[in-house]
């Protein structure tokens, strides 16, 4: 339990301030979340925990949500990055590059240019909205299948679906405004 | 690109953000994780067949059968302890009547000295 915990508190943190936008609001709900994995499933098996977990942890940050009424949070920063909307540029996923790099900056000047590469992906994923945010971090992250990401959101395998891929559009959209290639 | 490669090409890049995370932050989760490693109970498995956490029965994914077993040793006990209380059930009129009919009268062991002479070793 405790190496299953340790290997998941950083992402599941990340995710929590994608979600929520504050770091104290986020490491209170990888706390209560880690606290009732370990309290209510101590006998399940090392193999149902990563999704057992995952359910938790977005149950939490959707009982954050509840408590703090802040669900228009991120609408308005849709509106301020242009996510919301379709356009007839066609699919930004078509023209965004692919580099084969290492993904090793070599130089300051590549740190450099990669943490503002990683700011601009974070600032993107948190403005999306809170479905579209769940299904890609779930499937594209955590690397859920469709079926297990649906049980974790509850909602149906097409819901997932369509949510994947609005986010994944709107992430290429919005990195694609910015000049950035993966 | 279609949208897996888009999702796995944003993999790394997540996974280095999450590896970024502060040292401060970094301690708070670790000290989160062994809060709720406090109130974690490594699950006991006796026979294979119950789980025991805490002192409570966990019995939610076991059969009625199973359930029924977690109950076996304390019935099994009671049991011993009943046949016990029923063997050393001793008649207190026999202790009386054999009592009377040693050749030493029951004065004898109000005697101290006698008793203390009785609880002294022998040759």
């Amino acid at each position: 339990m405790s190496d299953f915990l340790a290997s998941v508190e950083r992402r599941a943190f990340k995710q929590a301030v994608f979600a929520v936008h504050e770091e104290q609001s986020a490491l209170d709900i990888v706390q209560d979340a880690m606290l009732r994995l370990a309290e209510k499933y101590p006998d399940r098996p090392a193999a149902e925990l990563p999704l057992l977990f995952q359910r938790i942890l977005q149950n939490a940050i959707r009982d954050h949500f509840r408590r703090s009424k802040v669900r228009s949070t991120w609408t308005t920063l849709l509106g301020n990055l242009g996510l919301g909307g379709e356009d007839d540029e066609g699919d930004p996923l078509d023209v965004m590059e692919v580099e084969e790099s290492s993904n090793i900056p070599a130089s300051p000047a590549d740190r450099l240019e990669q943490s503002q590469v990683m700011a601009a992906i974070e600032e993107a994923v948190k403005a999306l909205p809170e479905r579209q945010r769940e299904a890609f971090m779930l499937r594209y992250w955590e690397e859920l299948d469709v079926s297990e990401t649906a049980k974790v959101m509850g909602c149906s395998e097409g819901s997932v679906k369509t949510h994947c891929s609005r986010a994944t559009h709107a992430l290429a959209k919005v990195l694609r405004a910015k000049g950035i290639t993966l | 690109m279609n949208e897996n490669e888009f999702g796995s090409k944003m993999k790394p890049w997540l996974d280095r953000s999450a590896a970024a995370v502060g040292e401060m932050q970094a301690t708070r989760l670790r000290a989160a994780r062994l809060r709720a490693m406090d109130a974690y109970r490594e699950p006991v498995r006796l026979l294979g067949l119950v789980t025991v956490n805490a002192g409570t029965a966990q019995t939610l994914h076991y059969s009625v059968f199973q359930r029924a077993m977690l109950f076996l040793p304390i019935a099994a006990l009671i049991a011993v302890l009943a046949l016990k209380s029923v063997d050393d059930g001793s008649d207190p009129g026999d202790i009386d009547a054999q009592l009377l009919t040693q050749e030493l009268p029951p004065d004898a062991f109000l005697d101290q000295d006698f008793r203390s002479w009785l609880g002294k070793p022998q040759g």
